[in-house]
């Protein structure tokens, strides 16, 4: 599986954000997004992220699955897999329900995994609003 | 019943004259014949398409070059018509998108009225099918020699914005780019430049090292900038252009409005008929 969600972030992408580009607002698709330069937001797809090793987000992430190779300041709720891979840094909470990290991937914050995290989450999202 | 809107724009007289005795020979060849008016310079494609309404026409066929097309779109006013396009000129770029690249072609897919209902963009109070380009263009590169296409697209990059779907705002360091509803060439990629889906690719250039252009320089003519290295390409139904102000808006080199402008998709609006080599 892992390898499977490799090759599709290789393969067509709906979304592509260029080294050049940044983004402020809310960055919504329906298909795969690969970010190579600057987010800042929220990030949203039911399929495939890919954070390019350049990239800096600012955002919280909701997707269906996810490599990050780069640098995310926020939250990353996602409902598959999630790859950090060895250039990753991520500063902020992690809800995902299978977790690959590489050698050398920073990250800093609260982890959540399987069913019982997404229960967990869920519990958790009112008591932080009020 | 058939209108044709027949256009010598872009054409000799004695070409046209012609293309139009060949043309009326395919017609009743393959036995669509209808209702011909010629623009003149009394009559204007406007009055035509009035005429075909008040004739009671429901399919209304420009003949003539992609300005034919492309001003009969931006006259129909809402009128409820299926559309063709017959090309009396070469290398029209309409043509290949519909696949009728050719007379005998596009009198054979206006006989066997194939009809898709097709995605139109609109840009200020002009529309198209197509796509609309902006700064360096493919259309610019078609004609220049190396040591200009070298000049261009290793140039500085310009500081473009752009609000995308009243979501979020890009800013870009950018040469060119363009808004793709549908384009000559087929895409490997099926969600890219499809006029059925009810979306526009927004796709950005960036300055190329000198050592990737020649590489790259036809996909950047085809207008498959995704290909080139460092693009973007951005799926969404509305584009406000916001800067630089000024900069230009044209579809195959001819300006259509300039920023800031919006561009948006009214999804499968048109009636369109396309023959089996279109693509998309």
């Amino acid at each position: 599986m892992d390898s499977n969600l490799e090759n599709e972030a290789t393969g067509p992408t709906e979304t592509i954000v260029g080294p050049s580009v940044k983004i402020q607002g809310d960055l919504n698709s329906e298909g795969d997004i690969k970010i190579e330069g600057q987010v800042a937001g929220t990030v949203t797809t039911s399929q495939n992220v890919y954070v390019g090793d350049k990239a800096v987000i600012t955002a919280d992430v909701v997707a269906g699955s996810a490599i990050i190779a780069g640098n995310v300041n926020g939250n990353l709720k996602i409902s598959n897999h999630l790859i950090l891979q060895s250039t990753a840094t991520i500063s902020g909470d992690i809800a995902c329900e299978v977790l690959r990290v590489e050698d050398g991937a920073h990250f800093s914050g609260k982890c959540n995994m399987g069913g019982n995290s997404k229960a967990k989450t869920k519990e958790r999202e009112p008591e932080t609003e009020e | 019943m058939y209108y044709y809107i027949l256009d010598p724009h872009n054409l000799s007289l004695p070409r046209f004259e012609k293309l139009q005795v060949e043309l009326q020979g395919l017609l009743a060849e393959f036995n669509v014949t209808g209702e011909v008016g010629r623009v003149t310079a009394l009559r204007t494609i406007s009055d035509l398409i009035e005429t075909a309404s008040q004739r009671g026409a429901h399919t209304l066929i420009a003949c003539g070059s992609d300005d034919t097309f492309n001003l009969m779109l931006a006259l129909l006013k809402g009128r409820d018509f299926t559309l063709g396009f017959i090309p009396l000129t070469e290398n029209s770029y309409l043509g290949k998108i519909l696949g009728a690249d050719s007379l005998h072609t596009a009198v054979k897919t206006i006989a066997a009225r194939r009809i898709e209902k097709i995605d139109l963009a609109r840009a200020g109070n002009t529309y198209f099918i197509g796509s609309a380009e902006f700064g360096i263009t493919g259309h610019d590169l078609q004609n220049v020699n190396l040591w200009n296409s070298f000049t261009s697209l290793s140039g500085k990059a310009m500081e473009l914005q752009i609000r995308i779907d009243n979501q979020y705002t890009i800013t870009a360091q950018t040469i060119g780019g363009a808004v793709v509803n549908s384009r000559m060439t087929s895409s490997a990629d099926q969600s890219l430049a499809n006029p059925t889906d009810g979306y526009l690719d927004l796709l950005l250039l960036d300055a190329l090292p000198k050592s990737a252009i020649l590489r790259y320089k036809q996909d950047i003519i085809d207008n498959m900038l995704e290909k080139t290295p460092h693009s973007s390409v951005i799926k969404c139904q509305k584009i406000e252009f916001l800067e630089p102000r000024g900069l230009g808006l044209s579809i195959a080199g001819k300006v259509l409005t300039k920023f800031p402008e919006t561009v948006e998709i009214i999804p499968r609006r048109l009636k369109m008929i396309v023959g089996k080599n279109r693509t998309f």
